[in-house]
């Protein structure tokens, strides 16, 4: 028998024996009070603290069983976790493990340069690979999150039919477990899967429509509809331009710039970034209504239609035979990494749009109709009104995804394994393999991999606080 | 015609008079659709595959419904599969082939399986029907075909253990520490909050190994106890039910007291029922957490298969039968399905109680 067991067993007939009797010394039960006596045994240490100490002692006992819980399985392991990471072997009785200094830690460190993980030793290549993912996953995922998740909470913020079930929708996923979440995306996403078959099937579809005659011209002039319609739209009302037509506006010009590809004149190779970024200024020229904003989206129109010319549709839309991709283990593609963001956010964002929709729905209406007296537009009133009284929330969202993305461990442990590879390879998983899988485990190591990992958590946490603190003084 | 046109192109009034659709309706309720595809699209298709005999899945059949050949008792020869033959007339014949598949291939109705005829490959499509395949689900759940291992009561008993122990465990300990932090006057108030505030900051993953050391010299390592304990105490739990029970009037109290109630009943009789919403939003809180606790489990009860949760068993069942994806997605579903139907059921107040109480 163990100690715990021995100690659970005299806590059991002190609690329930002891305090039977105390009861039933000094209160008179009747039969049918049964529940009640069951009621008072439960709070019989309480009950006891009072009559001993009085009502001064009845919080502390009434603290005390949280309390044993959080020094002993939180505090406890937090100050363990620095002596351990002093010790070595793999003994897991505290006591026979040999003090061996900062070994485990000048292993970590142990690397020709830090920035190139091949040139260190063992657990300082796995360490400093994970941190590297780590960083490179929590810099692509949380902006997303965040992004998305605003944009969740501000469609359904909305006044939309049917706001109950789609709120509930985009929280669904937060409810499933990891396992469930990796069975399902391992099934969509396997190389003969429905993501791969549909993809297929929509390429070979419109590459059979690129192959008639007349595609071209027709999907010229159908381009170049949309693009006057959306500018009409984007520019009619003299005021400023409208934001939502801007937007659609934007999207369409870097599909434009996209496949017009200007770049490849000289000699660079994707128009991709460039159409990505004129869309963003376009936007953000509208959105915060510089006076400027009309004669850049007029620009933007003529440049569009000149490019729209030079496109070869046929070519564009010629996708030639669509090859399955192997989503999550082709190396040195980024698509398991992508696939890993994409899960994540998928099952956490429904969380941070709840938390956004509260700090949403705590704006004072009456701001919005006094903009709305002011003739302000909707945009001028999301960056003046909306995106400033929600940035507290907003901060808080950045924080917690930023915390929650350094500790992924779940869906990348059952997606990919950290594979291909240590492509996915990231910090948790190095603290889970290093001490409990493999023959050896090495203790030390895991714990001063977890002690690393604290101060990277706390160091970005606190950076952020700082740089966003200005901000949300405003 | 006429209507359809102004439908088409009626734009949004200026006041924003309800009942016309504007290009802000569009992008939002286009959003809303591609939230559709994404999140309810795999789930969807995840529960569509799982029907699907283990052929279609094998073959990755992305037809909707689960679709099977159909196969047919011939005389002397045995279970064979039906085939469905095309003449140049374009009728349709049922036949089952008697020899192997050839440019000419043999075959013969089932009726007369030895007035044997040859047609051309070409013509002939495997006759389908639409099959349920309810053996992904029974194998494993009974325990049959060779599916042994997968002991499902026991890890269901198990998650249960743990979801339903767990949550009252925090409950009402939480609520304790709760009531003591919210209604008491007494020294070191202030240190016992700011302890629980630092309890929020220091996150599980980062004190995995030395938890392990604790848990293994208390003996609970390789129990559903290893996994209840340590996270029976949650900082969010506490600050919840806190922040609800400020809001309870202290002369409920004081006049309890007059009526010489002990400290305990009060807050039995009177705190407890009293906080039930902020309760019940931990209580659904707590059942999310635990029964979907992964890593730490992993951790505790790997070791012991007889002690598998849902979670774990699941893991190790798709790691051992990488190829069985019928069973897979079977038991996935069947792990989803509890807790969908917790949340269709209190959907309304599982989004509002955390919007409400904020952080998780």
């Amino acid at each position: 028998m163990t100690l715990a067991g021995i100690l659970a067993l005299a806590i059991a007939v002190l609690w329930l024996g002891g305090g039977s009797i105390w009861l039933l010394k000094n209160r008179g039960y009747r039969l049918a009070q049964t529940h009640v006596f069951a009621m008072d045994l439960i709070g019989f240490p309480v009950e006891f603290a009072q009559r001993v100490f009085g009502r001064g002692g009845v919080p502390y006992a009434l603290l005390m069983p949280n309390l044993l819980i959080f020094g002993f399985f939180t505090f406890l392991p937090m100050i363990l976790n620095f002596y351990v990471s002093f010790t070595g072997g793999s003994s897991i009785v505290l006591f026979d493990r040999p003090w061996v200094g900062f070994d485990n830690y000048s292993g970590i460190f142990d690397c020709e340069t830090i920035l190139s993980p091949r040139t260190c030793a063992n657990s300082g290549f796995n360490f400093w690979t994970a941190l590297f993912n780590s960083l490179i996953f929590v810099a692509i995922q949380v902006p997303i999150l965040c992004v998305v998740a605003l944009a969740t909470a501000l469609v359904v913020n909305r006044d939309i039919r049917g706001r109950g079930f789609w709120r509930a929708m985009f929280f669904y996923p937060v409810m499933l477990s990891p396992v469930v979440i990796a069975n399902i995306w391992n099934w969509v996403l396997h190389r003969k899967g429905v993501l791969n078959d549909t993809l297929g099937g929509t390429a070979d579809a419109i590459t059979g429509l690129a192959g008639m005659t007349g595609f071209d011209i027709f999907a010229t002039v159908l381009m170049a509809i949309f693009l006057l319609i959306t500018l009409e739209r984007a520019v009619r009302s003299s005021a400023d331009p409208s934001l939502a037509w801007t937007f659609v506006f934007a999207g369409l010009i870097w599909l434009v710039i996209g496949w017009a590809n200007p770049l490849s004149l000289l000699g660079m190779a994707s128009s991709f970034w460039l159409g990505l970024a004129v869309a963003a200024v376009l936007v953000w020229s509208v959105a915060t209504v510089r006076p400027f904003a009309r004669g850049v989206v007029l620009a933007a129109g003529v440049v569009a239609i000149a490019l729209l010319l030079t496109i070869q549709f046929d070519s564009v839309f010629d996708f030639g035979g669509f090859r399955p991709v192997n989503w999550l283990v082709t190396p040195n593609t980024g698509w398991p990494m992508f696939w890993l963001v994409f899960v994540f956010c998928w099952s956490h964002m429904g969380f941070y749009m709840l938390i956004l929709l509260a700090g949403l729905q705590a704006i004072p209406r009456d701001l919005y109709e006094a903009a709305k007296m002011d003739a302000t537009r909707p945009a001028r009133a999301f960056w003046r009104i909306t995106l400033p009284l929600v940035m507290p929330t907003l901060i808080v969202v950045l924080v917690l995804s930023l915390i929650r993305g350094f500790q992924v461990f779940d869906e990348v442990w059952l997606l990919t394994g950290g594979g291909p590879g240590r492509e996915t390879f990231m910090l948790v998983q190095n603290i889970y393999e290093t001490a409990f899988i493999g023959q050896t485990p090495d203790y030390g190591a895991a714990a001063a991999g977890s002690v690393l990992m604290a101060i990277v958590i706390a160091v970005f946490t606190f950076l952020q606080l700082f740089l966003t603190r200005r901000q949300s003084e405003l | 015609m006429s209507a359809v046109s102004t439908f088409l192109t009626r734009t949004k009034g200026r006041d924003g008079q309800k009942g016309t659709v504007g290009l802000q309706d569009v992008l939002t309720y286009g959003y809303l659709i591609f939230g559709v595809l994404v999140i309810l699209a795999p789930v969807l298709w995840t529960f569509l595959s799982s029907v699907k005999p283990e052929r279609a899945i094998d073959n990755f059949d992305t037809r909707l419904l689960p679709m099977a050949p159909i196969e047919q008792q011939v005389e002397g020869i045995g279970l064979k599969e039906v085939f469905l033959y095309t003449n140049e007339a374009g009728e349709e014949t049922e036949v089952i082939k008697t020899g192997p598949t050839r440019k000419l291939t043999d075959v013969a109705t089932p009726d007369q399986p030895t007035a044997v005829f040859t047609v051309p490959k070409e013509s002939l499509t495997v006759a389908e029907e639409i099959r349920v395949a309810t053996e992904n689900y029974l194998d494993p759940i009974l325990r049959r075909n060779g599916q042994e291992n997968f002991t499902f009561f026991t890890y269901l008993f198990n998650s249960v253990f743990v979801t339903v122990v767990a949550t009252v465990i925090t409950l009402l300990i939480n609520a304790m520490a709760a009531f003591a932090l919210s209604k008491y006057k007494f020294r070191g108030r202030l240190t016992f909050t700011l302890l629980i505030v630092a309890t929020l900051l220091i996150p599980s993953s980062i004190i995995l190994v030395s938890l392990f050391f604790v848990v293994w010299s208390f003996g609970i390592f390789g129990s559903l106890w290893g996994v209840i304990i340590p996270a029976a105490a949650t900082p969010t739990g506490v600050f919840l039910l806190r922040q609800y029970m400020l809001t309870i009037p202290d002369e409920l109290l004081e006049a309890a007291r007059m009526d010489a109630a002990s400290e305990w009943r009060i807050f039995w009789r009177i705190i407890m029922p009293l906080s039930l919403p902020a309760l019940s939003v931990l209580a659904i809180l707590s059942v999310i957490w635990r029964w979907n606790d992964f890593l730490w489990p992993l951790i505790v009860l790997i070791s012991d298969p007889s002690a598998h949760t849902l979670q774990i068993g699941l893991t190790t069942f798709s790691g051992e039968f990488d190829s069985d994806f019928h069973y897979i997605l079977a038991m996935t579903v069947v792990s989803l399905v509890p807790i969908t139907l917790v949340f269709v059921w209190l959907q309304r107040f599982i989004t509002t109680g955390i919007a409400t109480t904020g952080l998780k």
